[in-house]
């Protein structure tokens, strides 16, 4: 058997990420991949593993196996389209690195790009509009539920109730996360947020706000696997994943709206050999603030205090005991599902996270949720010394 | 006499294009039952335990067969929330409006909405009552608030 351990990223390439309409999945994936070769040292010939995602959907232009050939690819012995929704970046690390391992590639680029963002229309819209009319979805549309905020309200108020967390704990995440954007100049939102700030901005579905919600954007990230000595400036390697993938039923006598995942996070740290104490940052997939503080709770990273309490009084923050989602994750950073928390990982562990650099950041949590909480995926990154 | 009929019709909270495509649909028999005033929802055909509306095959003894029963419209407020976003020509309503999910006597939970508008969130625990709402050519299951 392979030592799995040695793989490691050893490049990445981000396009800028774009507020406005514009850019196709395929252009952007082209950006972040050359970007992401040039940051390794290679050359398209030289990758000889491909693993694309895409949003989920169907959508004619979604990135797909054709980016081998539309990407300037030849030669390829692996190549494979990934999709479980969200966790979909950490099930492509996953599945590059075992590769690797086994060898069946020596060198795997990774790449998701997305392009929600379209022409006359807000991203709220876009997503009121999807859903379709029928099974399940149909019916919960029928009933007012459109688009993903008001699902994500129903959780958090459930949540709440259940945990005794006051709401105020949802602000706590959200000027938490604009804390750390401000250092961040690829952040989408970068102006001061305080709780008034917060308070004044419009409620969707209660108690969510706005600002309790992630910004989606278009954009494409690219990362570059080897366990080559020789390729990659820097190397970060990638120490251990977990997976688990709850289902809970919509039945009485038991919660629906959260619970489960602990499992992938449990994996991730025995394979790697670290404990909860040895994590300097955990990267967090946060499409709302709620669930920030769910996946805390949930992956029993904030010790014997309750994760309401320790977002409160600004644990999570610069400076805290465990600084969470340091580039202002999907709220204040940007929203590029599972790319947003491993591209501020690999930032930060290489040191280049300018003015929200976490001092001595060695070793991270990656995580990725998909569905209503459904799947969720970890990762432990370190740099390699 | 036609306007009053027209509006009568019309369901005061959504436009009728989102109203469920029921031909075919893997829940119609919800939608069948809530024609005639009544709540279906599945259960396992051999151990009798409710299944989600897309289930299948029973997680509790593996039975692949499914059956929809009559429930008691009855059940308690899980999770409550008001809305406040409303989507040009999606949401007809004018004002915030109220997404419930309801656990059902019958152990099932299902997301709606109110039959009449309100500005009051119901609290989780409440008891609440079901009828329908009539969305295009199709009825809905609504919570009733003011008859418990």
């Amino acid at each position: 058997m392979s030592d799995r351990s040695s793989v490691a990223i050893v490049g990445m390439g981000m396009t800028p990420m774009s507020l406005t309409p514009g850019g196709t999945p395929l252009l952007l994936a082209c950006q972040a991949t050359a970007a992401a070769l040039a940051d390794a040292g290679i050359e398209h010939g030289d990758v000889d593993g491909l693993l694309v995602g895409s949003s989920q959907g169907v959508r004619p232009d979604r990135l797909g196996v054709g980016f081998a050939a539309q990407g300037g690819f030849g030669n390829l012995r692996l190549l494979e389209h990934i999709e479980i929704k969200g966790a979909t970046t950490i099930a492509m690390l996953q599945r590059a690195r075992d590769a690797i391992a086994m060898g069946e590639a020596a060198t795997v680029a990774c790449v998701f790009a997305d392009a929600p963002l379209v022409a006359g229309k807000g991203s709220g819209s876009t997503y009121a509009h999807s859903g379709g009319n029928v099974g399940v979805r149909g019916l919960e549309r029928a009933s007012g539920l459109l688009g993903s905020v008001p699902t994500y309200a129903l959780m958090t108020q459930r949540w709440l109730h259940v945990t005794g967390t006051p709401a105020d704990a949802l602000c706590a995440v959200a000027t938490t996360a604009r804390r750390w954007a401000t250092g961040n100049p690829g952040a989408v939102y970068r102006e001061p947020l305080d709780s008034d700030g917060y308070a004044a901005s419009p409620m969707i579905a209660e108690p969510l706000r706005l600002l309790d919600c992630a910004r989606p954007v278009n954009g494409a990230v690219a990362v570059v696997l080897s366990r080559r000595e020789s390729v990659g400036a820097t190397r970060l390697r990638i120490l251990g994943t977990g997976r688990d993938h709850p289902v809970r039923r919509r039945r009485a006598d038991a919660e629906s709206w959260f619970g489960g995942g602990r499992r992938a996070v449990d994996d991730a740290l025995a394979e790697a050999g670290v404990t909860r104490g040895d994590l300097d940052i955990a990267e967090l997939y946060d499409p709302f603030s709620i669930v920030t503080l769910a996946l805390l709770d949930e992956y029993r990273l904030t010790g014997d205090v309750p994760a309401g309490a320790f977002m409160l009084d600004g644990q999570a923050a610069p400076g805290g005991a465990l600084p969470i989602n340091t580039g202002g994750g999907q709220l204040s950073g940007f929203y590029l599902q599972g790319m947003t928390p491993l591209a501020e990982a690999v930032i930060q562990l290489r040191g280049a996270g300018g003015d929200r650099q976490v001092p001595d950041a060695t070793v991270a949590l990656v995580g990725g949720i998909g569905g209503r909480m459904d799947h969720h995926a970890a990762l432990v990154l370190e740099r390699a010394a | 006499m036609t306007a009053l009929t027209t509006s009568a019709r019309q369901d005061w909270l959504l436009e009728p294009a989102l109203a469920p495509a029921v031909d075919g649909d893997a829940i119609r028999p919800l939608y069948d039952a809530a024609a005639r005033g009544e709540l279906a929802l599945p259960f396992c055909a051999d151990c009798e335990l409710p299944l989600e509306l897309e289930q299948q095959t029973c997680d509790g003894c593996g039975h692949a067969e499914r059956l929809w029963r009559q429930v008691d419209p009855r059940g308690i407020v899980h999770a409550a929330t008001m809305m406040h976003r409303r989507e040009a020509g999606l949401v007809r309503a004018t004002d915030p409006y109220v997404i419930v999910d309801v656990e059902m006597d019958s152990g099932h939970r299902i997301v709606m909405t109110t039959l009449t508008p309100t500005d009051a969130t119901p609290r989780i625990g409440t008891a609440v009552r079901i009828g329908f709402r009539r969305l295009g050519d199709v009825a809905i299951p609504a919570v009733n608030l003011e008859t418990e």
